[in-house]
């Protein structure tokens, strides 16, 4: 397989799933509401997924080699992120806390529940003193004709199952967003709050959903990870993706498809300097010193598309229907 | 039906509040007849309003009302798990060296457990200090981890491994470990201000770049085979001084603990009576404002970045030098973004850090020792962190309820007041209230 080939298959299996999480996020903070929880979101629904996948397979709900837990856990993940998401969600629209600050308990908080919770899980249910779920790593797919276009074929060679999942969501959340009245409701929230209170719309109950909608999408994001580069859940999941699903929504202007390009230029930007390291048959260090590409090319770029960037209006701002 | 439940309530609020102007600790009755109306309103309140209504107390009450329920909830959680909640407290306070332990391991007493607890204060109180200054400037520095990465291994590289002696090593430690922190939160100030790049992905992106970055030139030019960690820097260059013998016990003495308190309350002097602390707050709480009462906004958020950032430097010293002797390659430590919680938890302010530093780092310290007692995992330490960060989080939404309660009390009493006319005693109220519905 050719380095090109491997370049974009690996971007890919990053970007999409760094993808996923920054549309969440871009729901939240269209809504209004700062999300740094992300990384927290992602963490607790790929732990709650792991917990479902790992009982499958240890109480034999399913026949040994079928991939129902994987899937389904896909739910559960989803279900779970959006479970700790209504945390952020209470302290948030209904509480009144500092969104900044809500964001950084719940991530504290994740890390430290997921990781009591794995370990005395482990003890009292599996009886094994492990610290993680192990997992298998999802199959990957490959279309027979379409995988042999010349480069482009690589976007259909070796994709994990999910990958298809989040294009799916994709056209789904763009939709929501820029085509439904919900999606109008979500983005006046986050520019006009006033003016949606105006039109009779609940405001808080709109910035609930989207906050809601962060958490669903995060937790299916964190369990993509947990089912590639990890094939386990462990704390080790909390690798800090989250914050760079942030970092490439704020790129992307808080709109979905320039994330989208975000996302795919870091993947690509890391799967290349990784095989990069490897074609030049250098010392496994300096592999550090090729990760940091990456992180570097999105600063330089920043540095020259920041300038026209406007974050939503009232982002941060706790809606007060007496304020003018 | 409602109606009459209301008199009913507003005159036995009433009565109440003439009663309570007999008592001798508001004044006597007399006083208050003659003063009549302009007197401050007796408010009938709980003991729950009365304790957390006042606001010159709020910045106490309200942190140890949160600190209060998550412990009653860790309590509920432990007890459920079967394991005696007041003893795994206990065991805490042990492990981090406040109260006695029943058995010490020879050469160790409750004297080590202490000094190992000031030990990981001194980063921890640094580090959030850092938090708190970017804070007040209305910037979220979440990049504590990569500036303190950075100086603790430049500090290491200039003065660990050179064979400089501890008089110039210990002070040029801590200057180059300032310098190198100012240098990246002064870059990350200087991209917001140039290049109007977040600093929040900013300091995500040098956090990452620092962590790698310094881990290929750890593996390359200073790893130490056996522990595939850097190499131990000198004991000259290091800010604790380790196993030394006090009393017949080894204690690791914290140099810059004292230098954390002073720089502590330093802070809060700087942000409270200087000009430049005014201004790091008035941008804070409003830029706009600031800007148009002739502030530089832009040169102030840069000098908000870089004293943020020198704080994180000496936090950065104080655990690569300190706390430990040696650096993990391609790790950032936790203590950064658990310094964001210390922060918030000490109100983003500079004493506050203190309290809420001795909390984090006796949960933190104690966890190992308390584990081992209890066989309660350790990690339930970073729970109750986070429990208690979760109710503070809240405080704001305490505050404002309490401020809500308080201005319905004051209602009721106003409206009785109103209907029921100056003083009194009991039967002329209960007369003066059904006067007052027959309008």
């Amino acid at each position: 397989m050719s380095a090109v080939n491997t370049i974009i298959i690996d971007g890919l299996a990053l970007a999409l799933p760094l993808l996923v999480i920054a549309i969440g996020g871009i729901f939240s903070e269209r809504s209004g509401i700062i999300n740094l929880a992300l990384e927290g979101l992602l963490g607790f629904g790929a732990f709650c997924g792991a917990l479902f996948a790992y009982s499958c397979v240890a109480f034999h709900w399913f026949a040994p080699d079928s991939l129902a837990p994987m899937y389904l856990s896909f739910i559960v993940a989803a279900a779970g992120g959006a479970l700790f998401a209504v945390i952020h969600a209470m302290l948030c629209v209904k509480f009144r806390a500092n969104q900044v600050i809500s964001g950084v308990v719940i991530n504290i908080l994740s890390v430290a529940m997921t990781g009591f919770l794995t370990s005395q899980i482990n003890k009292t249910v599996f009886s094994g003193p492990s610290s993680r779920f192990d997992l298998m790593t999802a199959p990957r797919l490959t279309v027979p004709v379409l995988s042999k276009i010349p480069v482009l074929g690589a976007v259909f060679t070796r994709f994990y199952p999910f990958e298809v999942l989040i294009l799916i969501l994709l056209v789904v959340f763009w939709f929501i967003l820029y085509r439904t009245r919900f999606g109008i409701h979500v983005r006046a929230a986050g520019d006009n709050p006033q003016a949606l209170d105006a039109a009779g719309i609940e405001v808080s109950r709109v910035r609930f959903v989207a906050v809601l909608i962060s958490g669903a999408l995060a937790g299916i994001g964190g369990m993509c990870f947990a089912y590639s580069i990890f094939s386990y859940f462990s704390g080790a999941i909390y690798l800090g993706y989250g914050y760079l699903a942030i970092a490439a929504l704020i790129f992307g202007n808080w709109k979905i498809m320039p994330t989208f390009a975000a996302c795919l230029l870091f993947g690509f930007a890391q799967s290349g300097a990784s095989q990069l390291v490897l074609l030049l048959k250098v010392n496994s260090s300096v592999g550090d010193l090729a990760m940091i590409v990456p992180y570097a090319l999105t600063l330089i770029l920043l540095a020259f598309f920041s300038k026209h960037n406007r974050a939503p209006r009232s982002l941060g701002e706790i809606y007060d229907k007496s304020k003018r | 039906m409602s109606e009459q439940k209301r008199r009913n309530t507003s005159s036995v609020i009433l009565r109440e509040v003439a009663e309570s102007s007999l008592d001798p600790a508001t004044g006597t009755q007399d006083d208050r007849e003659e003063t009549g109306q302009s007197e401050p309103l007796q408010i009938q309140m709980n003991w729950f309003l009365r304790a957390f209504s006042n606001e010159r107390w709020q910045f106490i009450s309200i942190p140890l009302l949160s600190i209060l329920v998550s412990l009653i909830a860790i309590s509920i959680m432990l007890g459920i798990m079967g394991s005696n909640p007041f003893n795994v407290f206990i065991t805490f306070l042990q492990g981090a060296g406040w109260i006695m332990r029943p058995v010490y391991a020879g050469g160790y007493g409750q004297l080590s457990d202490l000094s190992n607890t000031l030990t990981a204060f001194t980063p921890m109180l640094f580090a959030a200090l850092a938090v708190t200054i970017a804070f007040r400037g209305g910037l979220f520095n979440i990049g504590i981890s990569g500036q303190m990465l950075i100086s603790g291994f430049l500090a290491s590289v200039i003065v660990g491994y050179s064979g400089l002696s501890a008089f110039v090593a210990k002070p040029l430690v801590l200057l180059i470990g300032m310098a190198a922190g100012a240098a990246v939160g002064g870059l990350i100030g200087f991209l917001k201000y140039r290049f109007n790049i977040n600093e929040v992905v900013a300091s995500i992106m040098l956090n990452y770049i620092l962590q790698y970055a310094v881990s290929y030139f750890i593996k390359i030019h200073f790893l130490d085979q056996i522990s595939r960690q850097s190499r131990v820097v000198s004991q000259a260059s290091m800010l604790v001084l380790s196993d030394t013998k006090v009393g017949g016990v080894y204690v690791s003495i914290p140099l810059c603990f004292i230098l954390a308190l002073l720089v502590a309350v330093a802070l809060q002097f700087f942000l409270k009576k200087t000009r430049l602390g005014y201004e790091i707050k008035a941008v804070g709480a409003n830029r706009r404002a600031a800007q148009y009462s002739g502030i530089r906004v832009r040169r102030t958020i840069l000098v908000t970045m870089m004293l943020s950032g020198a704080l994180a430097g000496l936090a950065g010293v104080s655990y690569y030098l300190g706390y430990f002797n040696s650096i993990e390659p391609g790790a950032l430590t936790s203590l950064g973004f658990d310094s964001i919680a210390t922060a918030l938890l000490g109100n983003a302010h500079p004493l506050g850090a203190i309290a809420s530093s001795f909390l984090i780092t006796t949960l933190d310290t104690g966890g190992t020792y308390m584990q081992s007692m209890m066989g309660v995992r350790q990690e339930i330490a970073q729970l109750v962190t986070g429990m208690i960060l979760l109710f503070s989080a809240c405080s704001a939404f305490f505050r404002w309820r309490i401020a809500l309660s308080r201005q319905k009390a004051e209602m009721r009493a106003r409206e009785a007041a109103a209907s029921g006319g100056p003083g009194g005693c009991g039967p002329e109220v209960e007369v003066s209230v059904q006067g007052g519905d027959v309008q």
